[in-house]
């Protein structure tokens, strides 16, 4: 009896490893995309650097050449002309930072902001919809970084404002199916990265709702991964 | 005979022998051989050849060129001699001076260094008050980039600047030290993944990808986007471009 579920497992080896119904592979590979847009202003200024800047040029402008004066003043002798290119700055807390408007991509604009999907996910309990990142499940296209480009296609419509970061994905969890999960296997979910390019406005299609969140933002969407993913996301 | 004796006076061999070395002659340039008359540390010749300034200050100086350096030489004399504050002197040249003080000869940037003494702070344009960085209206406070009320107190002092140096040095190590170990937790994650790949992918993902950077990528400015400033811009610079032509 033995030897011939040694030879079973040798032969078939799934057929007496799972005991329960329907899954075939032994692991999942689920490719998730982390879209990003990089800061839009400089990040603010530290105030002991910027006292120290100031300081330290008080303190050499006193050892300074004495230029004649007639000459420091030239540049504002010579006609300016009418070049019109004199402006407001604009405020760099926008308004959809005072209405918390998470959707979106003028918020945080010293910060990066990260996508978030609200839908059907892969190891969703029960088929609820549920945060996520734009994710894709691996099936026989060649390289993982093609099946998160799909992946990103399928949201947004096209590609063009999209640059994917290197061939290689920036960090994996390792999910254990929960108990009321439909796919029973262990998954790995791989994550790319990508970068915004040159747009402010995306059309977000294939799930109810999105947001684009900050860093702090995101790990209150994920309690369970908030450490891993602490780690993988700087800032 | 005649004709050989002839050429051979006629041709003279080498330069040497021209006016038969009265006056020596460099091999190289045929010109006289002197000393060379350039010392250093002396103010050196300026050539006339120069800007338009020059030129045009120059038919005017030229009849009177005994008059004495036109305004623009002037003014380049004066930009070129520029005084400093604290001179550099070495401890013979210290002494010397001192010496001369004592018996009541004092030259010219002594007495600068004097008057600079005397005249005082404020007038030499160093205010005790912080001033501002960056251009006016523009400047890093009114922009939101530096919290006013969070910037230390200090005078214009020696103790008080190298206790801000201690911060600045502590505050920006320790941003460095953090980003440091973030980029390397970043890359252990990116190996532990492809680690974590099966095979055929594994070597997918290990393959550099060497296409170029998107040139559009936005770099973080000082300020944030303008909307449809771009078109003002373009417009301003198609007027004056066609003021020019008209010009």
């Amino acid at each position: 009896m033995s030897r011939m579920r040694w030879l079973l497992k040798s032969v078939a080896p799934h057929l007496t490893s799972t005991k329960r119904g329907f899954c075939t592979k032994q692991e999942q590979i689920v490719t998730s995309v982390l879209f990003e847009r990089l800061p839009v202003v400089i990040p603010k200024i530290d105030p002991v650097v910027y006292a120290f800047q100031e300081f330290s040029f008080r303190w050499q402008q006193q050892y300074r050449r004495r230029y004649p004066d007639e000459f420091l003043n030239k540049s504002n002798t010579r006609g300016k002309g009418d070049y019109q290119i004199d402006y407001v700055p604009a405020p760099r807390i926008t308004e959809a930072d005072k209405t918390n408007d998470r959707k979106s991509l003028h918020r945080a604009l010293d910060r990066r902001l990260y996508l978030l999907l609200y839908g059907n996910a892969y190891g969703a309990p029960n088929g609820e919809p549920v945060w996520h990142f734009p994710e894709k499940i691996y099936e026989s296209e060649e390289t993982l970084r093609k099946c998160a480009e799909s992946a990103l296609h399928d949201v947004l419509g096209d590609l063009s404002h999209t640059y994917f970061v290197g061939n290689a994905p920036m960090g994996h969890l390792v999910i254990q199916p929960k108990e009321n999960a439909k796919e029973i296997s262990p998954s790995k979910r791989f994550f790319f990265k990508s970068q915004v390019i040159a747009t402010n406005k995306f059309n977000i299609s294939k799930c109810k709702d999105y947001v684009w969140v900050t860093k702090d933002e995101l790990l209150e969407y994920f309690p369970e991964q908030a450490e891993y993913l602490n780690k993988m996301i700087i800032s | 005979m005649m004709r050989t004796a002839k050429l051979r006076t006629l041709a003279p061999t080498s330069i040497d022998s021209l006016a038969f070395q009265l006056f020596q002659r460099c091999s190289v340039s045929g010109t006289a051989k002197g000393k060379g008359k350039l010392k250093g540390g002396q103010q050196l010749k300026r050539s006339k050849v120069t800007t338009k300034k020059g030129g045009a200050a120059d038919p005017a100086a030229k009849g009177g060129s005994k008059r004495g350096p036109s305004e623009a030489e002037s003014l380049v004399d004066a930009c070129l001699n520029a005084p400093t504050p604290v001179r550099y002197l070495t401890p013979k040249e210290r002494a010397r001076e001192a010496e001369r003080e004592k018996m009541g000869l004092i030259s010219k940037d002594r007495q600068r260094e004097l008057d600079m003494m005397k005249k005082g702070k404020e007038k030499l344009g160093i205010s005790d008050k912080p001033g501002i960085i960056g251009t006016p209206g523009l400047d890093l406070i009114t922009l939101g980039l530096v919290d006013a009320d969070k910037i230390p107190k200090y005078d214009l002092t020696v103790e008080d600047g190298r206790r801000l140096a201690k911060e600045y040095s502590r505050v920006l190590m320790r941003k460095h030290r953090a980003r440091q170990a973030a980029e390397s937790t970043l890359l252990r994650l990116k190996k532990e993944a492809i680690e974590a790949l099966p095979e055929p992918l594994k070597a997918a993902a290990l393959v550099p990808d060497l296409t170029p950077f998107p040139a559009n990528r936005f770099m973080a400015t000082l300020t944030p986007p303008i909307e449809g400033y771009i078109e003002k811009v373009k417009e301003a610079a198609k007027k004056s471009s066609s003021q020019e032509r008209r010009r």
